[in-house]
């Protein structure tokens, strides 16, 4: 296993991986996916919540770095390069606001600003 | 039967899933997370155990199921945590088990791209805004749990509609993905080299095989590499010949990745850049910004200094 390892390193990619490979990590990718998702509808102190999105980013981008090994194509892991890039942006927009809206109402309960309606 | 796990065997080991997610969401009085958290991993386990029975020649490496368990785990954590500190250290995990499942899927520049930019960056501002937007415990107030950090929002809703979408997904993957066909399964990962001639000289001249004055021929604009033979012609001041390659000189995922990125996506890099800057810009704009603290809020602030007022002169 660890012999296998080196010779990962070193090249871009070995063999081929077989399709029910591929099914083991979609499913923890869909898994974790559904994890966001179900903090992101429940939770309700704003920072957890976009915690959460973070944690739906990894469930994408594991998916692609999955579907990237099985085609044997780099496009996979150069589209995750740009949701890193997203993510990072995001980030910093959403905690501008979530710092914002603290300093407002001194209180991160979503439930605070059910009354803005845009 | 080529599917990877029977249907209906799907859908019971995800209502499992489902039922401890449910169970393990932080509520009002108890929430028995560890009961939550063992029906879970029991759901998941029995879904990746018939999967492994149905295609045992095509098994992931052990490492899948350690990294993915610790994942999926400290995920499960991240959400249920009332306390947002743990649970963006839960969210490293996290990240640190995904980097485990990159390198298993020979990904290694973004497993380390992930630690460096989500571990190394993107967790610490969180990390800041949580310290930044907590109230300090102050001494009428003990350092107690908000209501809304130990109150989940609809967790049945939430979870029925998360475990829907789950095994919709799953369901037509897995009916699908034993057909797929790998898209460049006959191309060899070090085609790449034909477009790289100066990473072959360089690769040959580190192993010896070549001198200083001695390049690869090119013949019609083209260079004479022949991937599939592993060698390729260099000319020299003592004319041409075949080289063979040395054992170690292949594409890297760096390589590969860095060609793909510049060569094929050259305008989505400005574009990233453009999003960076925008954002950069906008939590200036931001958090430069006066804000009015609203009426209630100054209220309530105002209460509390009252009461530890009174509590101070009532001592």
């Amino acid at each position: 296993m660890g012999a296998d390892l080196i010779v990962l390193a070193q090249q871009g990619f070995p063999t081929p991986m077989g399709g029910a490979t591929l099914a083991h990590y979609l499913l923890v990718s869909a898994i974790m996916f559904a994890i966001g998702l179900i903090g992101f509808l429940t939770r309700r102190n704003l920072i957890v919540m976009f915690l959460c999105t973070e944690l739906m980013f990894q469930a994408g981008g594991l998916a692609l770095i999955a579907f990237s090994r099985f085609h044997l194509e780099h496009s996979g892991q150069t589209f995750v390069i740009f949701v890193l890039t997203v993510a990072a942006a995001e980030a910093a927009m959403a905690l501008a606001l979530v710092v914002l809206l603290f300093r407002k109402r001194e209180s991160l309960d979503a439930d605070e600003w059910t009354e803005m309606k845009g | 039967m080529d599917q990877i796990i029977h249907p209906i065997a799907l859908y019971l080991g995800l209502a499992l899933v489902g039922l401890g997610l449910c169970v393990a969401l932080p509520r009002a009085r108890v929430s028995p997370q560890i009961i939550g958290g063992i029906l879970a991993a029991a759901g998941l386990g029995v879904v990746l155990v018939l999967m492994g029975l149905k295609s045992k020649d095509a098994l992931p490496s052990p490492y899948f199921y350690v990294f993915s368990l610790v994942g999926l785990g400290a995920a499960l954590r991240v959400v249920t945590h009332p306390r947002p500190v743990y649970s963006a250290i839960y969210f490293i995990l996290t990240i640190l088990a995904s980097c485990g499942l990159y390198l298993l899927l020979s990904a290694e520049f973004m497993a380390f791209a992930l630690v460096i930019v989500y571990a190394g960056a993107i967790l610490i501002t969180y990390l800041f805004v949580i310290m930044l937007a907590t109230q300090a415990p102050t001494e009428d107030r003990t350092e107690g749990l908000k209501a809304y950090d130990t109150a989940a929002r609809e967790p049945l809703a939430a979870t029925v509609a998360s475990m829907a979408l789950v095994a919709v997904l799953t369901g037509m993957l897995f009916a699908g993905s034993a057909k797929l066909e790998p898209r460049n399964a006959g191309v060899s990962a070090d085609a790449l080299l034909l477009q790289l001639p100066r990473r072959v000289e360089d690769g040959l001249k580190d192993a010896g095989l070549i001198d200083r004055k001695e390049r690869v021929a090119y013949a019609d604009g083209k260079p004479q590499i022949d991937v599939e033979g592993r060698r390729a012609m260099v000319t020299g001041p003592d004319g041409e010949r075949w080289v063979g390659f040395p054992e170690n000189l292949g594409v890297q995922n760096v390589e590969a990745l860095g060609f793909n990125l510049l060569n094929a996506h050259p305008g989505s890099i400005e574009i990233a850049g453009v999003i960076l800057l925008m954002a950069m810009l906008g939590a200036v704009v931001l958090s430069r910004r006066q804000v009015e603290i609203d009426e209630e809020a100054k209220a309530r602030q105002a209460r509390h200094l009252m009461e530890s007022r009174g509590a101070e002169g009532g001592a």
